[in-house]
């Protein structure tokens, strides 16, 4: 499975947890309108490390977190392994 | 058997903590600290394989998120978390030194925080967690002397309450525990005189007990504590009542 559906299968599962209605999921949707709180985005860091061993965000540099679904995903494809 | 984190582990409150955990059996301890002293050897040794050290110098923060990660594998999900670790400087504020200030402030405040974010994240996501933070009497009172460490540990009770808010959501209870003077390496400093002093002032007339805070730390793990979150419990003998 690739890094992006291992990602839009977490949400799926957490969305579900939730109670959240996901839109579809496309690369340009911002992620605040993807009806995640910043919750379920920490739930979603948290088990992403898990699964993928890696949290891009505490490696970057800076502290800016991405706006849209697709940088987010780029995040987890383009962390070093 | 559900996995407790206590910081500060190998002494004074930290060890009477791990050890009652540990010795209740419904707890896998990890004490940490930077150095397993003689005393939690020996701890270790007694308690059956439930109580284990792992070294981590918590005021490295840079080294944080992969020791968490590290306990993590190694031990699997964990319950519970006592943020205990922490250091006393005592001085007058005008002359204690800035890297005193800033190595307190480190190890009592920022120390905790980042261990607490990435331990938190996965309670979260497991939708299950206790967190215990040491607070002190001191974060609401007063003592000469103490003004640096009274702040790191009024800020302890804020950021106890405020993240309380934030994860109970997912089930995960956050309370602190303000204890009065205690006998540890800690609070050594303090001679009889000033010990005397305290003792008289305090409801019970004598001084709480590391083990008293333990038991605390217990029933707030316990099934007792399930609807205690965001709220600091004072163990102090009545000092001030």
């Amino acid at each position: 499975m690739s890094v992006k559906s291992k990602i839009f299968s977490a949400m799926k599962q957490i969305a579900e947890e939730q109670k959240v209605t996901l839109p579809p999921l496309e690369d340009d949707l911002p992620l605040n309108e993807t009806g995640f709180d910043s919750l379920a985005f920490a739930i979603l860091v948290a088990r992403l490390e898990d699964e993928l061993g890696i949290d891009p965000f505490t490696v970057a540099e800076d502290a800016a977190f991405p706006s849209t679904l697709g940088e987010f995903v780029r995040a987890y494809e383009n962390v070093p392994a | 058997m559900r996995n407790v984190l206590v910081t500060g582990g190998s002494r004074g409150i930290g060890i009477a903590i791990a050890r009652r955990l540990a010795a209740s059996g419904d707890y896998n301890v990890v004490a940490v600290a930077r150095r397993e002293s003689r005393e939690l050897a020996a701890a270790i040794r007694q308690a059956q394989r439930r109580l284990h050290f792992r070294a981590c110098d918590l005021a490295a923060t840079d080294a944080i998120p992969v020791f968490a990660k590290s306990v993590r594998d190694e031990f699997g999900t964990i319950y519970g978390l006592v943020n205990n670790a922490g250091i006393g400087t005592d001085g007058l504020l005008a002359t204690m030194h800035n890297s005193e200030i800033e190595a307190l402030i480190r190890l009592n405040v920022l120390a905790p925080i980042i261990l607490t974010k990435y331990v938190a994240r996965h309670m979260m996501a497991d939708g299950l967690g206790r967190i215990v933070n040491i607070s002190s009497i001191v974060a609401s009172t007063g003592y000469s002397g103490l003004s640096v460490y009274a702040a790191s540990k009024a800020a302890v009770a804020g950021f106890t309450r405020s993240l309380a808010r934030e994860v109970g959501r997912v089930g995960i209870t956050v309370n602190a525990i303000a204890p009065g003077f205690i006998d540890t390496e800690l609070t050594r400093s303090l001679n009889d005189e000033g010990r005397r002093r305290i003792t008289g002032r305090s409801a019970l007339r004598r001084l709480p007990e590391a083990d008293d805070v333990a038991s605390m730390v217990e029933y707030l793990l316990g099934e007792g504590g399930r609807n205690i979150t965001g709220t600091v419990v004072t163990v102090d003998a009545g000092n001030t009542a």
